[in-house]
């Protein structure tokens, strides 16, 4: 054998070894052709929708670019569906911010409790699945609770409020309005704070225990620990929690479609629920419901962007500018 | 070993050639797309076995959250002709009349049906199964589901001193009357017994009391007779001469077991599938009253009511496209798949007499009727089908629109229900809903 025939043999066996990096390719390869047929192609077609005058399904396929006009059903406050798309808009941000504040409240609370080394907890792991159960229950079961524990006027939470002497007469929950949006708002918050708790807890246990160690020696209280260690440490994680919910809130669909239905008179009404109104009720107003769709997407951007200016870390940014000047 | 050898081949031979014949007469495939096991059932029990040429492919959506009309609309925007699409599909009250007022169904007549085939069919269901546009039957249905009014003997009786149907029958036989009513058996039993449940109850009738549909021409036609409705529905929430309950909640159920309520206005299925099993004694296994436990089996008697009504019932209609690229055998198939389920009188005695559903040809129900009908003993031995023959023909199935759905939810969330309980005014709640029909439908004028 030549030399110069085994060097090429052995540079065919390195390059072989090489090779296998495309296996990577092989397998994120299903993620990225799911998500370009499933996801990327339906957000394009949505902005495509957009601009169209594709109203009911028979123009779904050959419907015309027409420019904004669809946008000024939003803009314009004489069109018929200004009110209603900004009514939902307000809705959607009183329900998820009356879900949120205390969501994240009782998600730090718990998960100071359940990282705290003093404290000892007994039966962690059962506390955190109870804790977690409710958002592991599907919203049409949740609804459907809690649609009969509330209902009128023959329903457990009437039965109980009357048998308490605390009332005389049934109250029909789903016809007042801070009664309606209490109850979404609850379920929201009682479904999701384990999930932020979980996640919470994930963050806390990152910090490093020599910091709670050095506290301690100190005589830092358990409250002094949580405020100047714990919180300041976990600052990227609530943003984080913070922009998710955000989205997740903005889009808020199921359980005021199952629970309420919009009612009463439309006070309980999401952007979401007005955007599948749109499309797929009535005569089918795609080309609205994507306009809608695309204001919504906006304003998540903008709103994402200015939590993570507003929240951003003065300290290290303060700290480059000095070191780069 | 020659010879079996010999055999063997001999054995294969005669298969291949009886498989040769076999394959000589394909089966016809017929795709049929529908909402419930119902048909189904149907379909495997009485059409199977008279027609074995046919391979019928049962395609099942359920209708919760729009599903199946979803399905339909976007199979039949993108392919309405592919082998996915359905030949011929179910469809349901709630949608029919946007189905069969475009050109996705089929006419009848294009199928080879005559109006002679139909003729004794019960006119709302034909109504129904009709284009507004141009008077083309479309679609046809196996059962009729005339409304009609359920009420409490024995409470008729202790607070109105009404033994018969007939006496009672006159003091619902309009709505001045049946208020008239209700506000007399509050008075009479303190406030125990009220005349209905729901408010949802007196819509579904009273809707029938309209000259025409919600749409007339393209334009939101607020018939007259609903400022009545309105009316009477207020005046109910005032003098508190309903349940207060909502169709399918706890109180509406209860009202049905218990002596609290005293009529229920309930169509054919709502007899054998709402009422019945929820009158508190009714043994579903023995289909009989479970003696001894408390509960309102055998109480309640049937009367036509204040006005004539329908609700609810599915129709088969025929995929448009698919029909007219069809060759003739299969348009045999399609037309007869639609005639045997709901136009052959021998299949309707059939299936009625095995299933006691009411079906939709009035010659087959006035044969049940005179061979003696079905004595119910829910109803203490009066003959639920010879009353809703009679209730079947009084329905007008003219003032349902395409929009009836969507626009009735609308109607009641921002009319009915926030002008009784007072939480609008008559005319802010007219504009409410005037604009929530032009923001949901932007084909349909609003003035």
């Amino acid at each position: 054998m030549s030399k110069l025939a085994a060097d090429s043999q052995r540079r065919q066996k390195r390059f072989s070894k090489v090779d296998y990096s495309r296996y990577g390719y092989y397998f994120v390869a299903p993620f990225f052709i799911v998500f370009l047929i499933f996801q990327l192609y339906p957000i394009f077609f949505t902005f495509r929708t957009s601009l169209s005058d594709a109203i009911g399904w028979g123009k779904i396929n050959n419907s015309v670019i027409i420019g904004f006009q669809n946008f000024k059903m939003y803009l314009d406050p004489a069109s018929p569906l200004f009110n209603d798309f900004w009514n939902s808009f307000g809705n959607t941000l009183i329900i998820w911010t009356a879900n949120f504040i205390p969501q994240i409240l009782m998600a730090l609370l718990l998960a100071s409790w359940f990282t705290d080394s003093r404290m000892q907890l007994k039966f962690r792991g059962g506390f955190k699945m109870l804790i977690f159960m409710p958002n592991i229950i599907t919203a049409a079961t949740i609804a459907v609770l809690f649609y009969s524990i509330f209902n009128y006027p023959i329903a457990p939470a009437n039965s109980f409020l009357q048998q308490a002497g605390l009332m005389n007469a049934p109250f029909e929950f789903f016809r007042s309005v801070v009664a309606s949006r209490s109850l979404i708002s609850f379920v929201q918050w009682w479904m999701w704070y384990g999930n932020t708790m979980i996640i919470l807890i994930a963050g806390i246990m990152g910090i490093s225990p020599e910091l709670y160690e050095a506290a301690l020696v100190d005589g830092c209280t358990s409250r002094q620990t949580f405020y100047f260690i714990t919180l300041p440490l976990i600052k990227p994680i609530l943003l984080y929690n913070l922009v998710t919910s955000m989205i997740g809130g903005l889009q808020m669909f199921d359980i005021p479609h199952l629970l309420t239905e919009g009612n009463p008179n439309k006070t309980t009404n999401t952007v979401a629920r007005f955007i599948y109104q749109q499309a797929f009720t009535g005569s089918r107003n795609f080309n609205y419901a994507s306009a809608a769709s695309v204001i919504l997407f906006l304003f998540i951007v903008l709103a994402s962007l200015t939590l993570f200016w507003l929240m951003r870390d003065k300290d290290a940014v303060r700290e480059l500018k000095r070191r780069g000047r | 070993m020659k010879k079996l050898v010999a055999l063997a081949m001999a054995l294969v031979m005669m298969l291949s050639v009886a498989s040769l014949a076999l394959a000589e007469t394909p089966k016809v495939k017929l795709i049929v797309w529908s909402f419930t096991d119902e048909l189904r059932g149907m379909i495997d029990k009485y059409y199977v076995p008279t027609h074995p040429d046919v391979e019928v492919e049962y395609v099942l959506y359920p209708t919760d959250g729009s599903e199946y009309r979803n399905k339909l609309d976007t199979v039949i925007a993108t392919a309405p002709t592919g082998d996915e699409a359905p030949d011929v599909f179910a469809l349901e009250a709630a949608f029919v009349k946007y189905y069969v007022n475009s050109d996705i169904t089929a006419p009848l007549a294009d199928l080879g049906f005559t109006d002679a085939d139909y003729a004794n069919s019960i006119p709302a269901m034909v109504q129904i199964g009709t284009d507004s546009r141009n008077g083309q039957l479309k679609a046809t249905a196996w059962q009729s589901t005339p409304g009609a009014m359920f009420y409490r003997a024995s409470l008729a009786e202790k607070y109105l001193g009404v033994t018969t149907p007939e006496e009672f029958q006159e003091k619902v036989k309009d709505w001045d009357t049946f208020m008239e009513t209700a506000e007399e058996i509050n008075e009479a039993s303190e406030g125990a017994v009220k005349m209905f449940n729901s408010i949802g109850d007196i819509w579904n009738a009273y809707q029938y009391n309209r000259d025409a549909g919600w749409v007339v021409d393209g334009k939101l036609n607020i018939d007259p007779v609903l400022y009545d409705y309105l009316d009477l529905t207020k005046m109910a929430e005032e003098e508190g001469l309903y349940n207060m309950g909502t169709a399918w909640n706890e109180t509406w159920f209860l009202g049905m077991k218990s002596d609290t309520t005293l009529t229920y206005l309930l169509p054919t299925w709502g007899l054998h599938y709402v009422l019945k099993p929820n009158c508190g004694n009714y043994d579903a296994a023995t289909d009989a009253k479970i003696e001894g436990a408390e509960g309102t089996y055998g109480d309640w008697r049937m009367v036509d009511g204040p006005v004539g009504y329908s609700w609810g019932g599915t129709w088969l209609g025929a995929n448009a496209y698919k029909a007219a690229e069809a060759d003739d055998a299969k348009k045999a198939v399609i037309k007869e798949f639609i005639n045997f389920f709901t136009l052959d009188e021998d299949f309707l005695y059939q299936y009625a007499k095995d299933s006691g559903d009411f079906v939709s040809n009035n010659n087959v129900v006035n044969k049940i009727v005179a061979e003696g009908g079905t004595p119910n003993p829910f109803l203490g031995g009066q003959d639920h089908y010879a009353a809703f023959a009679t209730a079947a023909n009084l329905a007008d199935g003219t003032i349902m629109t395409e929009y009836d759905d969507a626009i009735n939810t609308l109607w009641s969330d921002n009319v009915t229900t926030p002008y009784i309980k007072g939480e609008k005014d008559l005319d802010t709640a007219i504009a409410d809903f005037k604009a929530a029909v032009a923001a949901a439908f932007a084909n349909i004028t609003v003035e």
